[in-house]
């Protein structure tokens, strides 16, 4: 039997002056498995200063997300993280394909599991019957071989499980440890 | 190559400049012209006899001398006179001769070193600088502090509580794309589970959820999928197919766990 698929849902959010970060780990039915998140970073005026617009991808790619990823047993199969994430440059890891998925305003394709590539790095997917399809966006660094690999995991997962709803999840969950830390 | 040309040159030109910076130099000091006036005698006249001779005084003109008041008048005396004096003004005139030059006892003279450097005379002064003055007490040396830039490892805390505390949404599965033979199944344990009519029975879907650890269950109509909250004993725990039913005549719900083949 092959091991089940492992999500991985990574979100970094900003309360007031600090980021914490938090990943949560799914099997393909969203239930989670495992949850770890930071402790928020509150960066001094200094560093603020020092780092400039660099600070916040630097905070949330090179510390929070590095090293959540350290504390996890074994690497993910999917890491999933928000298209606005993906699209601040997240160069991402080769060890595990990193990818963003969006729900879209598309017309449905013609049936579940078909896929429609608008890119080189974005692709449209079919998941459920009527509904508007998936819109899946790669990190630079997944190559097309890894990608067709991803597709066919988001497809098994996607069956049984909202595939954008877990970063909601996470979303919500930090600031609920936000609000009790505070 | 040329620069101790020069030099040697230079240093010959002072040799010789001190050597007859010693020359005697006779000064000849020129008579003056002196000029000889010689008397004349006095003219004298014969007196005649016969008429006393008219008794006159005579002065004896003496050029450049005293004159010479005569008490007598003498008579005139022609003489003849003749004048050389512009011959002996010729033959008294005094040649001067220049003392030969001699050569002095030679003697080694020790050449003072020519400066390597020859000093500008003349020039001009530069105008006089005004005198600045500090009035600004030096900043002092600041210390210096070291402040890591970096932001430093970060520490993890384990949050299964607080995401445990988050319904999870279970997606219903596609009730129409099962085997007619697996509907009829789970159709039969349905009835069995709940001893209801299964034609009271409205089927809402089929959850794959944790056999145990769920602590509050809800349906969402509306996107047709299950909000469990799960314990954490659910994480474990094995899946299996639950049913949820509304009944028809009082729209209660009604649910099972069905075994899969």
């Amino acid at each position: 039997m092959a091991d089940p698929i492992k999500l991985a849902y990574f979100m970094a959010v900003k309360e007031g002056a600090s980021y914490l970060g938090g990943l949560l780990v799914t099997d393909t039915s969203g239930i989670p498995t495992d949850f770890r998140y930071t402790e928020p970073i509150t960066p001094t005026r200094l560093q603020s200063i020092l780092y400039g617009k660099s600070l916040e991808p630097h905070l949330k790619e090179e510390v929070i997300q590095k090293t959540l990823l350290k504390e996890l047993k074994a690497p993910p199969d999917l890491f999933i993280l928000s298209a606005t994430e993906l699209a601040g440059g997240w160069s991402g890891d080769a060890k595990y394909p990193v990818l963003a998925v969006q729900k879209s305003q598309e017309a449905p394709l013609g049936k579940v599991g078909e896929a429609f590539r608008a890119g080189p790095r974005e692709l449209l997917l079919q998941l459920a019957d009527g509904a508007a399809p998936l819109r899946v966006i790669f990190a630079a660094s997944v190559d097309a071989m890894a990608q067709e690999q991803a597709v066919v995991k988001l497809l098994e997962a996607g069956y049984h499980m909202d595939l954008t709803e877990p970063l909601e999840r996470v979303t919500a969950a930090l600031q609920s440890l936000v609000v009790k830390e505070a | 190559m040329f620069g101790k040309v020069k030099d040697a040159m230079a240093d010959a030109a002072e040799t010789l400049r001190q050597a007859f910076s010693g020359l005697k130099v006779v000064e000849v000091e020129a008579e003056p012209f002196q000029l000889r006036s010689q008397t004349s005698q006095a003219l004298a006249a014969a007196g005649r006899a016969g008429l006393e001779p008219p008794a006159a005084a005579c002065r004896e003109m003496c050029p450049l001398r005293e004159a010479v008041e005569g008490r007598s008048l003498e008579a005139f005396e022609a003489r003849l006179q003749a004048e050389s004096g512009w011959a002996r003004w010729g033959a008294e005139a005094e040649v001067i001769r220049m003392m030969p030059l001699e050569g002095g006892s030679a003697a080694r003279m020790a050449v003072p070193p020519l400066p390597r450097q020859a000093r500008v005379l003349g020039r001009l002064e530069p105008p006089v600088r005004p005198a600045s003055r500090r009035w600004l007490e030096p900043v002092a040396r600041p210390n210096l502090r070291q402040l890591s830039p970096g932001l430093g490892a970060v520490g993890t805390r384990f949050g299964m509580q607080a995401m445990l505390s988050l319904a999870v949404p279970i997606r219903g599965e596609d009730i129409q794309s099962l085997p007619k033979g697996l509907w009829m199944r789970y159709s039969l344990q349905l009835v069995r589970g709940t001893g209801e009519n299964v034609r009271n029975l409205e089927v809402l879907g089929l959850f794959r959820v944790p056999r145990k650890g769920v602590a509050d269950l809800r349906h969402d109509p509306a996107r047709g999928r299950l909000l469990v909250r799960l314990e954490p004993s659910a994480l474990k725990a094995p899946r299996a197919a639950f049913i949820l039913a509304r009944r028809k005549d009082d729209g209660g719900l009604v649910s099972c766990f069905v075994e899969d083949p």
